[in-house]
């Protein structure tokens, strides 16, 4: 039986999160002799994607290893309709193999100009991966479903968010007063520091958003949740200052077009973040690196410093090993429950029977269909004016995350416990509603996850930041030893790979 | 293979992804390099490097681009992704014919691919190393061993059972593996089987060309990139969503609202 203990290892990377994988990547290519482990049976740790009944393991495991995991509560709901005979008449939507579903820890989408794209193309792992368009941004409008007697679609009771200057002429909520500061702004902001320096140095940035909206370009205040919605931020209209969503509003404009016509960010097929991390350790594994599942770090001693693989590790299957370097994170190195992080959010994914297609237009000439669509619900709507907004990222079955017909909604807000699930709830059940009878949920998971907000930690945002990959690079440059920064993720095609 | 130049009019082409499994140096890489390159290396080291090789194959109404993966030696410790096994089309579960537990851990293989793959993914066993036995060795003998489960019935099973069992007995010849054992297991698998040479080439395009015809047409879908499993029919053509990301550098397209 072959036995990991009979090489000493250059580095032994715990866990195969993003992180851990891009780093596995980054180190493809080096020569070393690297180790990849994972507790789990499954790659992508807390950003891997199961199917319905992988999904039913890992709540289990999850439950009865509180502390372990930067997850809690856990639950997972199946739905028994009252069948309507006009329903059963025709065909109930009903969940289809537990297998045909994709359903993602780390739904995340890439804005098109992010460095991890830039990485992916530039280490060449990107031709192993499908990329789909997002779509739209939409504000939930409870206000516009009374008035509208259309056919029941989702559309009835949200708002496009204008995303871009044509979309905000062609805007037929807003008027042309509001254009015209909207404009004043969108101008503004595009403006780079260089073009007018003394302008950025005199605003005021500390202030909430919103008044930094009215005061410098009076831009009314029912045009600032569609604003916010495009900086995503998580928190409530207090929290959310000027200097965390200006430059988030600029990063989000200025990425439409940047890959193709009328879309500004991209969702990884099957799973986003699960299938980026699995490429990932798949160009590791060509390079050489060794894979084992189910195998995690129990305990590492560095006692030894004068050796040239000064640290023990004891794994979980009992072998001690040695190697230069460890890396890991807080879940995936120490045997005790890491320190506490600073955010909890309240999560849920559910499968719905319909593809809500009213909510996928292609809006500009040229664009790829859109897999997948932003829904913002503003804590007033929802009667709850002081907590932060719930969004609602829709994949279509384009996504490969679910078969046609039906729709995976990925949810969050961040609030913890039953709060955030009650609103992360009410959303759903608006959005379901606005959809009409067909809409069903067939299948439902909530939990609460632990983690940092546009940081380091486990991510929890709702577009991929970019930071994660200084971090790797970090561990890169210390555990490659020798080399040029500038050189980080850049390789040619192995022989045989690219396209002819 | 060669390009077969009949005809002026291009065949449909189609890709398949082919997915290759078996035990460690019971010549998985060395079979892919004798199909692609028609070589072979004696003392090939453990796959490293090589992990996604093509390789066009020409039928008489159409052309087969196999895209063809190998485990980069993630199945060592069982650590294949699911990304591996995703829309497959096709897998080469290959044993080595002179060591009986590399049949064993096939099985195991079999069994993983029908629980991991896609529901009508094509599977062909392959027995190896046929030049270790009486009956290999020779590229220009064609192999009685041989044969696709079809093929392998009545009488004729018989027989092999009987060539098996002399086979293990005589002096100089390595089979520890009988055609029979291994062809009665791929029948109730509805398996593809055949015994190989990656050395002398036995067999080897064989292989292929049995598993491009048993890919059902409606599987296959023409142009560029894998076919999409379940969402194959019915829905919006996979190309007008898709985004192109080797694109980038060209796409200087319209900048959003910061014109």
């Amino acid at each position: 039986m072959e036995t990991l203990a009979q090489t000493s290892w250059d580095v032994i990377i715990a866990g195969t999160d993003l992180a851990q994988s891009l780093l596995a990547l980054a180190l493809s290519r080096s020569g070393k002799k690297i180790l990849h482990l994972d507790q789990n049976q499954y790659y992508g740790g807390s950003e891997a994607a199961f199917s319905l009944d992988e999904a039913q393991e890992w709540m289990n495991s999850v439950n009865q290893r509180r502390g372990r995991s930067p997850f809690e509560d856990v639950e997972i709901l199946s739905y028994q309709h009252s069948q309507d005979p006009a329903q059963l008449a025709s065909d109930p939507p009903k969940l289809a193999a537990s297998r045909a579903y994709t359903l993602s820890l780390s739904p995340y989408f890439l804005y098109t100009r992010s460095a991890l794209i830039s990485a992916l193309l530039s280490s060449k792992v990107y031709r192993q991966l499908e990329f789909m368009a997002m779509g739209s941004w939409w504000i939930y409008t409870p206000d516009s479903l009374a008035s509208d007697g259309d056919d029941p679609v989702a559309t009835r009771a949200f708002h496009r968010v204008p995303g871009n200057r044509e979309d905000v002429f062609a805007d037929k909520h807003i008027s042309m007063k509001s254009k015209r500061a909207l404009m004043r702004f969108l101008r503004h902001i595009s403006k780079s520091e260089d073009e007018a320096p003394e302008e950025a140095a005199a605003e005021d940035l500390s202030v909430p958003f919103g008044q930094y909206l009215s005061s410098n370009f009076s831009v009314p205040e029912d045009l600032h949740d569609p604003l916010i919605s495009l900086s995503l931020s998580q928190l409530s209209r207090q929290e959310t200052t000027a200097s965390y969503a200006v430059p988030r509003v600029k990063r989000h404009l200025a990425s439409i077009g940047s890959l193709g016509p009328g879309f500004g960010g991209v969702v990884s097929k099957y799973g986003c973040g699960s299938e980026i991390l699995q490429v990932a350790c798949r160009a590791s594994a060509v390079g050489g690196g060794v894979y084992a599942l189910d195998t995690g770090v129990q305990k590492i001693t560095d006692e030894t410093s004068e050796d040239e693989y000064p640290v023990e590790v004891h794994l979980s299957n009992g072998e001690k090993l040695r190697s230069k370097f460890v890396v890991g994170s807080a879940w995936t190195l120490s045997a005790d429950t890491p320190e506490l992080f600073g955010s909890k959010v309240a999560r849920s994914v559910s499968v719905v029977s319909s593809d809500f297609a009213s909510l996928f237009p292609v809006t500009v000439e040229g664009a790829p269909v859109p897999a997948s669509a932003l829904l913002m619900f503003p804590g007033d709507k929802l009667n709850s004016p002081q907590s932060p907004p719930v969004y609602l990222q829709i994949h279509s079955s384009d996504t490969g995350d679910c078969p046609r017909q039906q729709s995976i909604i990925y949810g969050g807000v961040s609030v913890p416990g039953p709060e955030g699930q009650a609103l992360l709830e009410s959303a759903v059940n608006k959005l379901i509603q606005a959809e009409g009878p067909k809409a069903i949920i067939l299948w439902s998971l909530r939990y609460t996850q632990l983690g940092r907000l546009s940081n380091d930690g486990t991510p929890l945002d709702i577009a991929f930041e970019d930071d994660l990959l200084d971090t790797v690079k970090e561990s890169w440059l210390k555990v490659a030893g020798d080399v040029d920064p500038n050189d980080f993720m850049i390789f040619d095609d192995r022989e045989g790979t690219s396209d002819e | 293979m060669s390009e077969s130049a009949s005809g002026n009019a291009p065949k449909p082409s189609s890709s398949v992804k082919l997915v290759l499994l078996g035990e460690a140096a019971v010549g998985k890489s060395s079979l892919v390099l004798r199909f692609v390159n028609d070589d072979f290396q004696e003392n090939k080291e453990p796959t490293i490097g090589a992990a996604f090789l093509t390789q066009k194959c020409s039928l008489p109404t159409r052309t087969i681009k196999f895209e063809i993966w190998d485990t980069a030696g993630q199945e060592r410790f069982a650590s294949l992704a699911p990304m591996y096994y995703r829309n497959a089309q096709a897998a080469l579960v290959v044993y080595d014919v002179t060591k009986p537990s590399s049949l064993t851990k096939a099985k195991h293989w079999v069994a993983e691919l029908q629980r991991q793959a896609s529901p009508g993914i094509v599977i062909a066993l392959v027995g190896n190393k046929l030049d270790l036995t009486n009956d290999g060795g020779d590229a220009s003998s064609a192999s009685p061993s041989a044969r696709e489960p079809e093929s392998a019935e009545g009488d004729e099973e018989g027989a092999g059972q009987e060539e098996g069992d002399a086979q293990d007995a005589t002096p100089g010849d390595a089979r520890k593996v009988s055609t029979r054992e291994a062809s009665t297991y791929a029948e109730e698998e509805s398996l593809l089987f055949f015994e190989t040479s990656a050395k002398t080439g036995t067999n080897v395009v064989d292989v292929f060309t049995a598993i491009a015809n048993a890919i059902p047409e409606s599987s296959l879908k023409t142009g560029k990139g894998p076919a999409a499993g379940q969402t194959g029919l019915g829905g919006r053509a996979a190309d007008e969503s898709r985004v192109n990301l080797g694109d980038r550098n060209t796409a200087t397209a319209k900048e959003g609202c910061a014109c």
